[in-house]
């Protein structure tokens, strides 16, 4: 099996951008990507662009915007995957031995397509009754509690922690570090979730360049990092009420994963997780095999998860504190990685770096555990 | 008999609504291994059998967990309590609670389907959904 690189990667300020849209963030984190892998534009051979709620062919507008339009580009939607998905199918186009220089891309200009929380599809039975995302993860994070008896301010620990985290990332939508205090002072959002325990409605881009092993010699001059494991897997329907403090599918996508990298969960160095709400770091960390069941809580108390800890996880800032461009999402997670594994992370540097995982989770229908889950491992 | 006074269902693939104010929700059973599934589908997960027949769900469930909604879209006023519900079939039902305090609430508590006015129409006509109440509070 052809191993598959990245050599580019690149994203956009995160944050609000009124003045902005998709195409237009997607155009800037595509060039950045472009100019880091040390590439001429017409050296990229196809896209793949991961959005969720910009509208046709925002993909075309972006390749459009940067001179490439002719390019064979596809749009992906796989909810807060979108962007993860863009690189896997940029992969697998690059390992069936289709092209040798692919981008992906993730962009989303959310504050203008939403506000507040959000929901899952309006067709769906669970919206029907007065589901939104952030009130599903509540109903998850009090279970847990009741269940592994984690304390309301051992979860407010993860944004304070993110949010340090962010502060060290001038591309984060949050640079303010917060306390323990601000987050159960902040405004109740669904009990016993807060305002600083969601992730916020952000409008950003990030790109990647993949290539081939024949391309990276030619251009990767040392900077590139192989992408070891791109791995998507979809949520099943129930057959009888699972545990929802437990992850089945991100184990499972995890494991394929592991398994196509030829590593374990003990051999990770640091990850980037989905935390979109501060009790899903827990239920990702956990379903990834990183920590044992019902130990994150007090492992973030000991320090574990800081970036001088054990295993660092959300260097970045995560969801909670770099922000949440849905479709820009998983290929900010992958760039995080690359600069991590590359040594170029600036304040938040890993020291030592050498195996780092991006985890995604998106999406809600009823009766499936999630929709869309990838897991990407990429090592220096 | 009024037009008004007839009980529509909100979504009538999923909630039965008897005209003397009782109801069921509505789901599916496959034939061949006997798994149950909300809301109802045509092709068994289990074991991919296609034989599956509509059922009514029992009305009594026990309360896996919940969250105070302080922040929804429009169609909602807030705050709201919204639960899971696992049902003696082994299916998981979202709803919201009502019938009690907020603070009455607790992770395996016994709860009962009621039928409620829950939204209307684009002609104005009130719509019949559920939630699930105290078991206690239903009976009085």
């Amino acid at each position: 099996m052809p191993d598959v690189h990245v050599v580019g990667a690149g994203m956009t300020h995160f944050g609000k951008h009124p003045d902005r849209d998709a195409a237009d963030l997607g155009a800037e984190a595509l060039r950045d990507a472009i100019a880091d892998a040390g590439i001429g534009g017409r050296d990229v051979e196809a896209a793949y662009c991961g959005h969720v709620f910009q509208g046709m062919v925002t993909g075309q507008r972006i390749l459009a915007n940067v001179g490439l339009a002719g390019l064979p580009v596809a749009n992906v939607e796989n909810a807060c995957s979108s962007g993860a998905t863009a690189i896997r199918e940029a992969a697998l186009a690059i390992r069936a031995g289709e092209h040798d220089v692919v981008a992906a891309i993730g962009t989303e200009h959310l504050t203008s397509r939403f506000r507040g929380a959000l929901t899952p599809d309006e067709s769906d039975p669970e919206a029907a009754v007065g589901a939104t995302m952030p009130a599903v993860y509540a109903m998850r994070a009090r279970r847990y509690m009741q269940e592994f008896g984690m304390t309301r301010r051992q979860l407010a620990l993860i944004p304070v922690k993110n949010k340090t985290n962010a502060a060290r990332n001038p591309l984060a939508h949050f640079h303010q570090e917060i306390t323990v205090d601000d987050v159960l002072q902040s405004r109740p959002i669904a009990d016993p979730l807060n305002l600083h325990d969601c992730s916020p409605v952000t409008d950003g881009a990030a790109a990647v360049i993949l290539m081939s092993d024949r391309a990276a010699r030619r251009f990767g001059d040392g900077r590139a990092v192989r992408l070891a494991a791109s791995a998507l897997r979809t949520g099943t329907v129930d057959v009888e009420p699972t545990s929802m403090t437990f992850e089945p599918l991100t184990w499972a996508t995890a494991k394929d994963a592991y398994d196509r990298a030829g590593i374990g969960p003990d051999e990770v160095d640091f990850a980037e997780v989905h935390d979109c709400f501060s009790i899903a770091e827990v239920l990702r960390v956990e379903g990834l095999g990183l920590f044992d069941q019902g130990e994150y809580p007090a492992a973030v108390e000991r320090g574990e998860a800081d970036i001088g800890g054990r295993l660092p996880i959300n260097p970045s800032g995560g969801l909670l504190g770099k922000g949440h461009p849905l479709g820009g999402t998983g290929v900010a997670q992958v760039v995080e990685l690359v600069k991590q594994l590359r040594g170029e992370a600036g304040d938040r540097q890993i020291e030592s770096a050498r195996v780092g995982l991006a985890h995604c989770r998106g999406g809600k229908a009823v009766g499936i555990e999630g929709a869309a889950c990838t897991v990407q491992i990429l090592i220096r | 008999m009024t037009r008004s006074a007839t009980r529509v269902s909100f979504r009538p693939g999923e909630l039965e609504v008897h005209q003397d104010g009782s109801g069921n929700l509505l789901g599916s059973r496959c034939q061949s291994c006997g798994a149950h599934f909300f809301p109802q589908r045509g092709i068994c997960s289990g074991c991919l059998g296609d034989d599956l027949e509509t059922v009514r769900f029992s009305r009594r469930g026990i309360l896996y967990t919940y969250s105070i909604v302080r922040q929804s879209t429009p169609a909602f006023e807030v705050p709201y309590a919204l639960g899971y519900v696992d049902l003696p079939e082994g299916v998981r039902i979202m709803g919201q609670i009502s019938g009690c305090d907020f603070d009455e609430i607790s992770i395996g508590m016994p709860l009962t389907l009621s039928l409620e006015p829950f939204a209307e129409d684009d002609d104005g006509i009130t719509l019949t959904g559920y939630r699930f109440r105290p078991v206690e509070a239903a009976i009085a």
